[in-house]
């Protein structure tokens, strides 16, 4: 599903985000990928949905060379990917149902089916009774999952989440990574980045330690 | 299909979150409408005018005194051979002077010491409009003037050259002014949308995020500001028209009659529809300045 040859990421200054990332990750997997701040996570994911360009390397997913891709091919890439944001980028102007609605009509869905696209996802994370609330009026857990509920509205083949446990308390948190979870058994292929190894350890599943932009431990 | 629903209400969203700004933006294009339409309007009349002299315009050729019926026949012969003139008609010596006193309207008693009837006979000549050039004319009257029983020729183009003058002048000065306003609606329309794009950058992110074409992202700010452009032409219009009537009705003449003649309509429908089109076209290129300005990438 994903494959990763030789990348590396180089910001300007020389700061160097990525060095040498050879990876592999199968179509179903359900894989975290662990460090610090700073460490190249989320710089890593964004080069999966061409958020950025690698400096040199190549990068597969679905047998699509990300870097190469023709500008025209993007929204296609983009509309087999969910992503969730680390700060969750709902639109603070309208209700949660309407942030829903952003990807049915860039899809260019129907409005019925949409709808029922809105419903089923709202439900899949529990909050069909917010769907006409506001963003701001949900504690952060439920706008977590208000993200989670949008990535899912493109039917992804891959999920990627950006800290999705950040500023939740751990029972929170693992109410979220059971979520994720749930996705997952139903064939969705998920990446997690995260800071917090505690928070993964006792899991089993795959764990990939990245540190100054380096892959120094994968664990399956 | 639905794609298309989804443009048309993005764009409908914009226009109406831009609320006072998009409102002094239409306002401030259809002002420039009106001032491109008022130049439109008078040159436009002062066309139909310089036309309907064109056409009424004659060429008229005194005859002497004493010119005798086969003279006359002469001369006839002699104009009719001219390219340029396209008829003509007699007015003898009597039919003159009762003109003459139809046009002194009751104060003829001024010609009652003259004795002997000073009024020429003529011949009024209709020119061709192709040669109402004063080169032409020049020509014409200098070759008549040289006839046997010919008095004098007179015309009176040389007004008319100046009017068709001023009409030139005026509707180089409508291009200008028209293009300096073309410009200004269209800094005024990429100011508009650029606020536009910036109140929607957060959603313009998430749209991209999700796999929104660039088609899609750009589409709505295009179609808001060919919306808004089509809008301000069609106020201006509106408000061409109703200065338009309200002049007739201070006038209290109907259009068509002013000066009794085909003078004093509207603009022209082709006009009407370039205006409209026109604004639809400054929008969507002021909507693109901006668009590709801030939505790179």
């Amino acid at each position: 599903m994903i494959q990763f040859f030789h990348v590396y990421k180089t910001f300007a200054r020389d700061v160097e985000a990525l060095v040498d990332i050879n990876l592999e990750i199968e179509k179903g997997e359900f894989v975290f990928l662990v460090g610090p701040s700073g460490a190249g996570k989320t710089t890593l994911l964004r080069l999966l949905f061409h958020d950025e360009l690698p400096t040199s390397g190549q990068i597969l997913v679905n047998g699509r060379n990300v870097g190469k891709l023709p500008r025209r091919a993007l929204p296609g890439l983009r509309r087999s990917i969910g992503v969730i944001f680390q700060d969750f980028k709902l639109l603070r102007d309208r209700s949660i149902a309407d942030n829903l609605a952003v990807v049915y009509r860039v899809h260019g869905i129907p409005p019925a089916a949409g709808r029922r696209k809105v419903a089923n996802a709202l439900k899949m994370v529990g909050l069909s009774h917010k769907a006409q609330m506001m963003p701001y009026r949900l504690s952060g857990g439920e706008q977590q999952r208000v993200a989670i509920a949008r990535a899912l509205m493109s039917d992804p083949l891959l999920l990627l989440a950006d800290e999705p446990t950040g500023d939740l308390d751990s029972e929170l948190a693992l109410d979220v990574l059971r979520l994720l979870s749930e996705i997952n058994t139903k064939g969705t292929t998920i990446i997690v980045a995260t800071h917090d190894s505690n928070l993964v350890r006792d899991l089993g599943r795959r764990t990939i330690l990245l540190k100054g932009g380096r892959i120094v431990e994968d664990h399956p | 299909m639905d794609r298309l629903r989804y443009i048309f209400e993005d764009a409908l969203i914009n226009i109406r979150r831009s609320g006072w700004g998009g409102l002094a933006s239409i306002g401030t294009m259809a002002v420039s409408f009106v001032i491109v339409g008022i130049f439109l309007i008078i040159t436009g009349n002062l066309g139909a005018l310089v036309a309907e002299w064109k056409e009424q315009f004659q060429v008229t050729v005194f005859l002497e005194d004493g010119i005798t019926g086969e003279q006359l026949a002469l001369v006839r012969k002699r104009i009719q051979n001219e390219r340029a003139v396209k008829g003509m008609t007699y007015t003898s010596k009597a039919e003159a002077l009762q003109q003459f006193k139809r046009e002194l309207q009751g104060k003829d008693s001024l010609l009652e010491g003259l004795g002997e009837n000073p009024i020429p006979a003529s011949l009024q000549l209709r020119v061709h409009e192709a040669y109402q050039t004063p080169e032409a004319l020049k020509q014409l009257t200098a070759s008549l003037g040289r006839v046997e029983g010919v008095e004098d020729v007179m015309y009176g183009q040389e007004w008319v050259d100046r009017l068709s003058a001023v009409i030139r002048l005026l509707r180089l000065l409508g291009l200008g002014v028209g293009l300096a306003l073309g410009l200004a609606s269209l800094l005024i329309v990429s100011n508009t949308i650029r606020l536009a794009v910036y109140a929607r950058a957060e959603e313009i992110e998430v749209m991209r995020l999700v796999g929104a074409s660039r088609l899609h992202v750009r589409a709505p700010f295009l179609l808001e500001g060919m919306i808004q452009g089509t809008l301000s032409a069609g106020l201006a219009l509106l408000l061409l028209y109703g200065a338009y009537r309200a002049t007739l009705w201070q006038l209290q003449v109907t259009p068509g009659q002013v000066f009794g003649m085909g003078v004093g309509s509207f603009l022209e429908l082709r006009w009407a529809v370039l205006m409209v089109v026109s604004g639809a076209g400054v929008g969507a290129f002021g909507s693109l300045i901006s668009v590709g300005r801030f939505l790179r990438a």
